[in-house]
């Protein structure tokens, strides 16, 4: 595992060189996809999704967060930072290299990152990143922005998740995916400043990891009403 | 004290007090660039200007005049400024990091350069966003020779397009989202609309074309929420200009915007264009014309009614006007105007990217996919001698060809005497009016006269049976404008030069330069190479360039090359105009010729602000020419 | 006489007197587009008052008005000193107008060349390709040409150049008739 982290941290210095980060003007920004507050299931649970960029046409870094805290049981369902470097490898995708700390509650998850990310035929934005650790897995997430009008805007989302490896200390079993599926409506009231909406967000766990679930107590399955805004600046 | 003695002191006195009011002698010209607040009625926010103002002074020189020109930058970043469409020395032009270092916050920079040309010209910072912030201000140039029109006043009329967020701001907003100030896009209701319209299939099929292309048909302005300004009013605060009726008002447009084209109109008037980008053109009447970014026309007017008229110019992507009036008397207006539909870019205007539908015969799966035109050749096919009419161009797969794509002369039809090509037997013959696009099928630079309207059976045709299709945009383009109460707009073919600047001679080489891009990343480039990783352009003075503008993507593109002329050729040999913005239109070629006589380096862009920040700029290296070693050290600044 | 050759004779009287009027309805014309104002008509070089010499250059004429008396038969001698064909017509401004409409049409068919005119095609077309009025010149760069005219008792005349966009440009002057 050691080196199979050493080897994604190799990928990182190599898209360094040839690079002119000094040439070009740099430019950042930060997307906060989901910041929202759950309603259903188990527990209300509050949970935001963020990108924070800083880099130039070649080469950017990335950070990328995610989380989902239960209200009531005061802990973090999820918590995942990510570090990325990202960088053009086709007119409409980028691959990207990096590092995941997974801190939610449970025991804690390092894993390098190697994926690609971008906009495929027919508008349709995907990440497809594989995770590389002790327990290894991949996720690929698809989202569609659907305009009503120019400022109401539908997205729906799917995101698989497969652990490639068994982790039974967080409920996880190879080859059990779970799945997320969303829909938000939102309103751009402020440029894409600011841009309330309101959804849904049904996930589930299947095979074996809901077995897993299940044994802990938890449901396998939940579906939530969501509130939210979605802010980019 | 003798009188001689009190003379002499109240002479020197005099003339000590001259010179320290401080004030400019003739010649010499004072600017500060400064931190403005600009308020245009819609918004205010803080912006760059000229001496405490945007848009900034008009500066008036005289043809043969020797200038010199204080800058001083009361901003706290580098400043630059730029005298758009002047001949000068390169130290003088300019543009940091290639005429020299810039101006640096608390510096005065002299330029001292003469003046060897008559007419309307601007000026801008060349430092980061500046410009779009508001630092641009209008230059007029009279002339030593009395001009070919005559006027009895004359106004400059500055267009600009004024946006809520720092240019900086909105650099940023567009790397992260290309179509972050689009709200013309194409909904789910438009998918309704369309559907009705034309039936489902299509309107899937339609939306199916432009999503494999990752495009946009609304894609016509990146920039879109800013205010239009007139001579830095907006529409609401109506810039008027007072005439009294009867007189012929000289019109000097500008246009001073970061990404906005216009289309410029006076209900009730017509105009009269008699200079394109400070040169003298011959005078052609129009009804309404388009500004490209950059540009200049100046149009002769002549109110006859006691009324107000309204200068009505709305931005090519129908978001938004600009608005003034010309009035008898302050406070009066006119009737404004209705915003027209917005255009969608069509297949015309993708170059390239739309998907090719051969039919049935499928030459790709025979390995002919990719056959250059011409080289099919029929008579070694045993189709030889077939009569006209015969060939079935639809069964072929042909059917749905764009205007202009049939090369008859590389299909050996090339040297078809007139009147021979019968478009009844080939099918054509119930076209309708207009619908032959005589540029596209490579006609359109045909000297006038040479069409043999009889000979093509069209001799007996009624007055304006034909309808001109305009050669500068692409065959069944969106973008072509229509004169919104009839009448005629303004093509670039109607552009001709009243007294050519340099003999007309053949171009000693050619120089193609494709316009690239990736609207995904908001990448601009020339040749697929942005500005950082480019080498410059070398040209050797004294020759005469053909620069060949192949536009690849869906945008219109201002290319501005400093310096120098750049000779635009729509077909009119020794009458191509002389200018220095030259438009190119998504999916079309367009040339321009360039004696090269100005020795040092020059920038060379696309005026669109953002473009030409990400990457759609090129240095331009000229080598030989007269020694400049003396005039620069001539030119070392002074203060 | 009987009462048929007395009707027949006032039939007759009647319509030799209303030739005159007719004359008057149909208006003193003198150029070959029918009906109109008055503008005068082409004069008698036995007539003529005095010559006035016109120079005109790249849109605009020297001298820029003309004072007229009504009446007066004027020689005028054209020269074209400019480097584009240029017209020199005396008409009312509505005339010009309609004038300019045709130029435009032989510009666009090729007669007219901004510095050149092409003869050989003026039998082409039918009316309007042709400039051949007797109140107007039509001259390349160099040439020169001579009106003799007659002007009228009263009239808002213009001398103008209706070459597209000349007019516009204020190659036209007034012409100032007085007693």
């Amino acid at each position: 595992m050691k080196h199979l982290l050493s080897a994604v941290a190799f990928l990182v210095p190599a898209l360094l060189p040839g690079v002119p980060l000094l040439a070009e003007p740099n430019v950042w920004g930060i997307q906060v996809e989901q910041s929202e507050y759950r309603v259903g299931g188990d527990t209300d649970v509050a949970a935001w999704d963020l990108d924070a960029f800083y880099g130039n046409d070649e080469l950017r870094f990335v950070y990328r967060s995610e989380g989902e805290y239960a209200l009531e049981e005061e802990s973090f369902e999820t918590l995942e930072n990510q570090f990325r470097l990202s960088t053009p490898i086709s007119d409409f995708f980028d691959g990207v290299a990096g590092v995941r700390f997974d801190t939610a509650s449970g025991p804690d998850r390092l894993h390098g990152v190697i994926g690609i990310h971008g906009l495929t035929r027919q508008w349709f934005e995907i990440d497809a990143d594989l995770f590389v650790s002790d327990h290894p897995s991949v996720r690929f997430e698809v989202e569609y922005e659907g305009l009503i009008t120019n400022r109401i805007i539908l997205v729906p989302s799917i995101e698989l998740d497969v652990p490639l490896v068994d982790d039974l200390a967080l409920d996880r079993a190879a080859f059990s995916p779970k799945l997320e599926v969303g829909a938000r409506l939102s309103y751009d009231v402020i440029d894409r400043l600011f841009s309330p909406y309101v959804g849904v967000h049904y996930e589930r766990t299947f095979g074996q990891s809901a077995n897993l679930v299940r044994a802990a107590g938890e449901d396998a399955s939940a579906a939530f009403l969501v509130i939210g805004a979605r802010m980019m600046f | 004290m003798s009188e001689t003695t009190t003379f002499r002191a109240a002479m020197l006195g005099t003339g000590l007090a001259l010179a320290l009011m401080g004030s400019a002698t003739a010649g010499e010209y004072n600017l500060t660039v400064d931190p403005v607040e600009i308020d245009t009625g819609a918004f205010s926010r803080s912006g760059v200007g000229f001496n405490g103002t945007s848009p900034g002074p008009v500066l008036r020189f005289r043809e043969g005049e020797a200038v010199t020109i204080n800058v001083t930058n009361n901003l706290d970043q580098n400043t630059s400024v730029h005298w758009h469409g002047l001949i000068l020395p390169y130290q003088q032009d300019g543009v940091p990091k290639i005429s020299y270092p810039g101006i640096a916050p608390g510096e005065t920079f002299t330029y001292r350069f003469p003046i060897t040309q008559s007419g309307t010209y601007w000026f801008h910072s060349h430092s980061g966003f500046q410009e779009p912030d508001g630092a641009y201000g209008a230059i007029v140039i009279e002339p030593k020779d009395r001009e070919p029109f005559r006027h009895d006043r004359e106004y400059v009329v500055q267009l600009a397009d004024a946006h809520p967020h720092s240019g900086d701001r909105i650099m940023r907003n567009l790397k992260m989202m290309p179509d972050y100030y689009n709200r013309q896009q194409r909904t789910l209701l438009d998918f309704f609309d369309d559907a009705e319209e034309k039936g489902v299939d299509a309107a899937l099929r339609d939306r199916g074309d432009w999503g494999d292309m990752r495009m946009m048909p609304t894609d016509v302005e990146d920039l879109q929420g800013f205010t239009p300004l007139i001579n830095g009013k907006g529409p609401e605060q109506n810039w008027t200009g007072l005439f009294r009726p009867g007189e012929r008002v000289r019109l000097r447009f500008i246009n001073s915007s970061a990404m906005t084209y216009f289309d410029i109109r006076i209900p009730g008037l017509k105009l009269t264009v008699v200079q394109a980008d400070g040169n003298n053109v011959q005078p052609v009447v129009v009804d309404e014309f388009r500004i490209a970014v950059a540009e200049t026309y100046d149009v002769i007017v002549q109110p006859t009614e006691n009324r107000a008229y309204t200068i009505y110019g709305e931005s090519m992507g129908r978001t938004a006007f600009a608005r003034g009036t010309l009035a008898p008397r302050e406070g009066m207006a006119a009737d404004v105007p209705e915003l027209r539909e917005p255009p969608l870019l069509t297949m015309g205007d993708m170059a390239g990217h739309a998907g090719m539908d051969h039919g049935s015969m499928d030459h790709a799966a025979m390995g002919h996919g990719s056959m250059p035109k011409g080289a099919m050749d029929h008579a070694a096919m045993g189709h030889g001698s077939m009569p006209k009419g015969a060939m079935d161009h639809a069964a072929m797969g042909h059917g749905s060809m764009p205007k202009g794509a049939m090369d008859h002369a590389a299909m050996g039809h090339g040297t078809m005497p007139k009147g021979e090509m019968d478009h009844a037997a080939m099918g054509h013959g119930s076209m309708p009016k207009g619908e032959m696009d005589h540029a596209a099928m490579g006609h359109g630079s045909v000297p006038k006269g040479a069409m043999d309207h009889a000979a093509m059976g069209h001799g007996s045709m009624p007055k304006d049976g034909m309808n001109h299709a305009d050669p500068f945009y692409a065959p069944g383009s969106g973008l072509r404008p229509e004169a919104a109460d009839g009448g005629r707009f303004l093509s670039y073919a109607d552009l001709k030069a009243q007294k050519p600047l340099y003999e007309h001679r053949p171009a000693t080489r050619e120089i193609e330069l494709k316009l690239t891009g990736n609207m995904e990343r908001y990448i601009w480039s020339i040749n697929g190479v942005k500005y950082a990783d480019a080498d410059p352009i070398r040209l050797t003075y004294g020759e005469r360039v053909r620069f060949k503008f192949v536009n690849t993507t869906m945008m219109t593109h201002p290319m501005h090359l400093h310096g120098m002329w750049s000779i635009l050729d729509n077909g009119s040999g020794k009458w191509n105009p002389v200018k220095h913005v030259i438009s190119v239109a998504p999916a079309t070629t367009v040339y321009m010729e360039t004696e090269v006589d100005a020795p040092g380096q020059w920038a060379f862009h696309c005026h669109l602000s953002y473009h030409a920040d990400s990457g759609m700029f090129r240095k331009v290296v000229v080598e030989g020419g007269p020694d400049t070693a003396s005039a620069a050290a001539s030119m070392k600044s002074g203060g | 006489m009987s009462t048929q050759t007395r009707l027949r004779a006032c039939a007759l009287a009647l319509a030799i007197a209303s030739v005159p009027s007719l004359a008057l309805a149909a208006g003193d014309h003198a150029h070959g587009h029918g009906k109109g104002p008055d503008i005068g008509k082409p004069g008698e070089a036995a007539d003529v008052s005095r010559t006035i010499s016109i120079t005109m250059h790249d849109n605009l004429y020297e001298p820029e008005t003309l004072k007229i008396r009504e009446g007066e038969t004027v020689r005028f001698t054209i020269v074209n000193r400019g480097e584009f064909v240029h017209e020199f017509n005396i008409g009312t401004a509505t005339m010009h107008a309609a004038h300019q409409a045709e130029m435009m049409g032989m510009m666009e068919s090729g007669v007219l060349e901004p510095d050149r005119i092409n003869h050989g095609k003026m039998d082409h077309g039918g009316h309007g390709m042709k400039h051949d009025d007797p109140n107007s010149v039509l001259l390349e760069p160099g040439q020169s040409g001579e009106i003799i005219w007659r002007f009228p008792d009263h009239a808002t005349l213009e001398f103008a150049c209706n070459v597209p966009g000349h007019y516009q440009s204020g190659m036209v002057g007034r012409i100032h008739l007085s007693h």
